[in-house]
């Protein structure tokens, strides 16, 4: 992983198309701005590994013989 | 083709009904090419979207308004660019459902809807903004099912 230092204010380009600015620091939590073109996904990781385990559990559907009876 | 499926066995799918998710679903980059299939005899509102690439991966899905009537989250356009043009009338959304072994702890993803383009046969898992609280990862359904089918049975 690509590790660089920024302070307030200071800002990162990624791809010619991607800025990402430091907005404000305030003890253990940043505050970080982005730039993107709008088709490109931007998510908070735990709410992306969130779907990727509900998107797992869902592949491993059980019992599926009591389902029928639920309709 | 004649393909393996985890739900009904070695079946023929016509490359019409073939759906290609250029992206992958969420947690399964690798798996493009989709088929959605359903018994019309039984299980009233779950569909497989059963994978073509592995065929022991399939989820099951459904309508999301069968579960919440008002279920009409904001989507910016750009998300469904994958999709190609979109015709409002050819749009086709389903929830992924969790079946665990206590079915009463089932529930379906309202925040990450599966977007389907019925014309071109292209499909793309979004996420949508939970922000108000209204689109959980796990809204629980077992409850609603039994209700309705209640009132069903009247």
């Amino acid at each position: 992983m690509l590790a660089l230092s920024r302070k307030k204010n200071e800002a990162l380009v990624i791809n010619n198309n991607i800025e990402v600015t430091i907005l404000d620091i305030r003890g253990d939590q940043v505050k970080i701005g982005i730039s993107a073109p709008k088709e490109v996904p931007v998510y908070r990781k735990e709410v992306y590994i969130q779907i990727q385990e509900a998107n797992k559990e869902a592949m491993n559907a059980e019992n599926l013989e009591a389902l029928e009876d639920l309709f | 083709m004649v393909t393996m499926t985890k739900v009904f066995g070695e079946i023929e799918i016509d490359d019409a009904k073939i759906i290609t998710f250029d992206g992958g679903i969420i947690g399964f980059p690798d798996l493009k090419k989709f088929t959605l299939l359903y018994d019309s005899e039984k299980s009233g509102g779950i569909k497989w979207l059963q994978s073509l690439d592995e065929p022991a991966f399939a989820m099951p899905v459904m309508d999301p308004l069968a579960v919440k009537e008002t279920y009409n989250p904001v989507v910016e356009d750009e998300l469904l660019k994958p999709l190609g043009k979109l015709d409002p009338e050819e749009i086709l959304v389903l929830v992924t459902v969790t079946v665990p072994k206590d079915l009463t702890k089932m529930s379906v993803n309202l925040q990450a809807p599966i977007v389907l383009n019925a014309e071109n046969k292209k499909g793309c898992q979004i996420i949508v903004d939970n922000e108000g609280g209204e689109f959980p990862v796990k809204f629980m359904i077992y409850d609603i099912l039994q209700k309705k089918k209640e009132r069903a049975g009247e």
